[in-house]
């Protein structure tokens, strides 16, 4: 399915701008050129049981096609066609090929998922066209597997972890219970964080770890849990696992703080909802996120307002994600000058380029993994909730961008694996 | 001044006085310090004599739902204009107006819409228009001061935020923060001229006394970048430093320097014009997330607007050190000086 993505908007900005562009068609140009940028948005097709992921899929289409309504206008100001097509599709490499057989696709957008973005990955990388993850997590991704032509907006596993670690260190919880899968995703989350523990936090350690089946005896976990003595449980698993053991923990009488890794299905609204319905006693806990509809500064009022205004419904991480990466890819083509792919990729990957995601900080890509650079945030899920946008509480930001007198890229690189420590070593000249 | 008419109303004041021998100084007109607090949905008015609050303004009795933020001044200085907005974006409330106020009883004297969150402001030379920044409806919008008209409506970028009318009336300069734009409208032909890209997250523009340049803060981009007036180019980007968050700019009467408002980073920097670098930052003392900029018709104090202290830090330009902090109301925003006639 193509969608002719300015067809869609009725209201709000969206409206506004439409109009404008049709009764203001043409002023002169900053260069007079004359240049056709289109981004492919490429999301898998998700099935009816997979409501945490179908939510996610939404949210990535939505926030792409409001950035494809605001950047087209704006783009044609400057004299530049830019377009967004965005498609379902079970195959995203086929898929990709043919965007950019038929489109010519300066840039593709996508990952929902380690599987979609290790596929668009290699596909960049024998293309020549960029990628960009919105949604997948996996260090693997940033490592041994890394691209030239993969720009990873989506925030790693590693910086979740460093988070998450910070956060809940320094309120005191220090005596960590990690309970995860059999698969190797989650066994190096497993070993980021008892690094991140050990190496950056006094004190901190894991007290006891189990391997979750989907025949867990969770009496004999909670057991296992109690006799530990820990103060924090994480759940290194797939969100809708998450859930399960939440609810199962929740059942054993288990009271100790609960969190889980933040997948980006994890971090929907319908989790939350989920979590907290689930889990009476631990599902209203504190989450990490790589947005929050609620955030108010650094212009996140006006994103936030606008996206409500335009869908009905709060812009959450999915949302931003793929606002974003229309945003990083208009602004390649457009400040660029280029849509050729190699030009948009070097823009990108550009130590001197710097992106506005929002978060008050000059964002940008960090050169050894191509990883982007920023904030994340905390919320509580909210056990008194009476609608979507209140579901969650912004309760923190981290690393504080507001910290005069430190360099804001070292800042930054506070979450996550610093070059030294990156197994990626492929693409750097 | 930020009014590019006032500070040409100041320039002329001291050409007149060098001619009749009179120091510069002795012409020096009484003036008040405007401060929109953002929060308070209130202006805070500074006697600078003695640097307290004189009054408090209030906007709306509706703090916290109802919002001024952009101040401008007209040419004389004795009207001060304010917009205010609310904190929901982009519905449309009867809060999106324009409130013009009188230096000299610091009375309200007239108020008019401006439908989509205007959120900054600039007076014409000849003080007839206030034109605005409507930022949920990505457009500039110029207004008659007489009764409110709308006179003109255009399509900028994403989010707009600053605007400045130069010195000759002929441009009217619009910022946007999302797409990283300026856009440039014929004011005379009410025309969209061209629109530039300038540094990431533009905040604000000012134009030089003399409408030869132009200047735009990014506040993620930590740059100011100057455009050149006669053909709209940007000819030079002078760089703050990634984390230095420029906001607001106050152009020193001479026009010899410009201070930047450094929000997140709490710092003024100096600006030598003629070089482009910045020769000074001011830190000590300075109150947290100064915005708002303004400077005194002399040119030896400097007002910013610090939102998160609720404060106003007192600048002297000679020393370059902030040499008192004034209390204002919550979210102290912008800062305007308007000025009144010294009777004495």
């Amino acid at each position: 399915m193509i969608s002719g993505l300015l067809s869609g908007m009725t209201n709000g900005l969206g409206r506004a701008l439409l109009i404008l562009c049709m009764l203001v068609p043409a002023v002169q140009a900053q260069e007079d050129v004359a240049v056709r940028g289109v981004v492919g948005v490429i999301l898998p097709e998700v099935g009816q049981d997979e409501s945490l992921r179908a939510a996610l899929v939404e949210d990535v289409e939505q926030g792409a096609v409001m950035a494809a309504e605001e950047f087209s206008m704006n783009a044609s100001l400057f004299g530049i066609d830019f377009q967004v097509v965005v498609e379902h599709s079970p195959a995203a490499r086929e898929t990709a090929a043919r965007l950019r057989q038929e489109h010519g696709v300066a840039a593709v957008v996508g990952g929902i998922g380690r599987g979609d973005a290790g596929e668009l990955s290699a596909w960049a990388e024998e293309s020549g066209v960029p990628f960009v993850n919105v949604a997948a997590t996996s260090d693997l991704l940033r490592a041994d597997e890394c691209g030239a032509m993969t720009f990873h907006l989506a925030p790693s596993a590693a910086m979740y972890i460093d988070a998450l670690a910070g956060w809940f260190v320094r309120s005191g919880f220090r005596r960590w219970f990690i309970v995860r899968n059999d698969s190797s995703e989650a066994q190096d989350q497993h070993e980021r964080l008892v690094s991140a523990l050990e190496e950056r936090h006094f004190a901190a350690r894991e007290v006891g770890s189990s391997v979750w089946e989907s025949a867990t005896d969770y009496g004999a976990l909670a057991g296992e849990i109690a006799a530990s003595g820990a103060d924090l449980i994480m759940l290194l698993l797939p969100a809708p696992d998450q859930l399960e053991a939440l609810s199962s923990l929740d059942a054993a009488g288990v009271e100790v703080m609960t969190t889980g890794f933040p997948y980006p299905a994890a971090q929907t609204r319908a989790f939350f909802d989920a979590s907290r319905n689930a889990a009476p006693g631990l599902g209203s806990g504190f989450r990490a996120t790589s947005w929050e509809p609620t955030l108010d500064a650094y212009g996140a009022r006006e994103l936030n307002a606008r996206y409500l205004q335009r869908w009905g419904e709060p812009m959450e991480a999915g949302a931003w994600a793929g606002f974003q990466a229309v945003k990083i890819l208009y602004e390649a083509i457009v400040m660029g000058g280029s849509a050729e792919p190699e030009d948009v990729a070097a823009y990108l990957g550009a130590e001197n380029t710097i992106f506005d995601l929002w978060k008050g900080i000059g964002a940008s890509f960090r050169p050894w993994d191509h990883q982007m650079r920023q904030s994340l945030y905390l919320v509580k899920i909210n056990e008194t909730s009476s609608d979507r946008l209140d579901a969650a509480l912004l309760v923190g930001e981290l690393p504080a961008i507001y910290m005069p007198g430190t360099d804001p890229v070292e800042r930054l690189d506070q979450l996550g694996d610093l070059e030294h420590a990156s197994r990626c070593r492929g693409f750097q000249e | 001044m930020r009014s590019p008419g006032g500070m040409k109303t100041a320039l002329a004041g001291v050409a007149v006085a060098a001619l009749l021998g009179i120091p510069a100084q002795a012409q020096n007109e009484d003036y008040r310090v405007y401060v929109s607090n953002e929060y308070n949905a209130d202006v805070s008015v500074i006697d600078p004599a003695t640097n307290t609050v004189m009054a408090t303004l209030p906007i709306s009795g509706r703090p916290g739902e109802v919002r001024p933020r952009g101040v401008a001044v007209s040419p004389d200085g004795r009207t001060v204009y304010i917009s205010v907005s609310d904190f929901n974006p982009q519905v449309e409330t009867p809060e999106d107006k324009i409130v013009a106020i009188d230096v000299e009883t610091n009375e309200i004297l007239s108020e008019f819409r401006a439908g989509g969150n205007p959120e900054r402001l600039a007076v014409s030379p000849d003080g007839e228009e206030v034109w605005a920044s409507l930022e949920a409806l990505a457009q500039g919008a110029g207004y008659k001061v007489e009764d409110g008209s709308e006179i003109a409506r255009f399509p900028v970028g994403v989010e707009a935020e600053g605007v400045a009318v130069s010195p000759d009336g002929r441009w009217v300069y619009v910022t946007a923060e999302a797409t990283h734009s300026v856009t440039v409208i014929d004011a005379e032909n009410l025309s969209v001229v061209t629109h530039r890209l300038v540094g990431n997250r533009p905040r604000v523009v000012e134009f030089s006394n003399d409408g030869t340049r132009a200047y735009v803060t990014a506040e993620i981009g930590g740059t100011v970048s100057v455009i050149d007036t006669q053909d709209h180019t940007v000819i030079d980007t002078i760089n703050l430093g990634l984390d230095s968050r420029p906001v607001e700019i106050a152009v020193a009467p001479e026009g010899d320097r410009l201070y930047v408002a450094g929000g997140g980073t709490s710092a003024v920097y100096v600006i030598d014009t003629e070089e482009n670098e910045v020769i000074a930052t001011i830190r000590e003392q300075m109150g947290r997330r100064p915005w708002g900029i303004a400077i005194s018709p002399d040119g030896s104090r400097v007002y910013t607007a610090n939102g998160l202290s609720d404060s106003v830090s007192v600048i002297d330009t000679e020393t370059l050190s902030v040499i008192d902090n004034i209390a204002v109301g919550r979210g102290a925003h912008s800062a305007i000086v308007g000025r009144i006639p010294n009777e004495g």
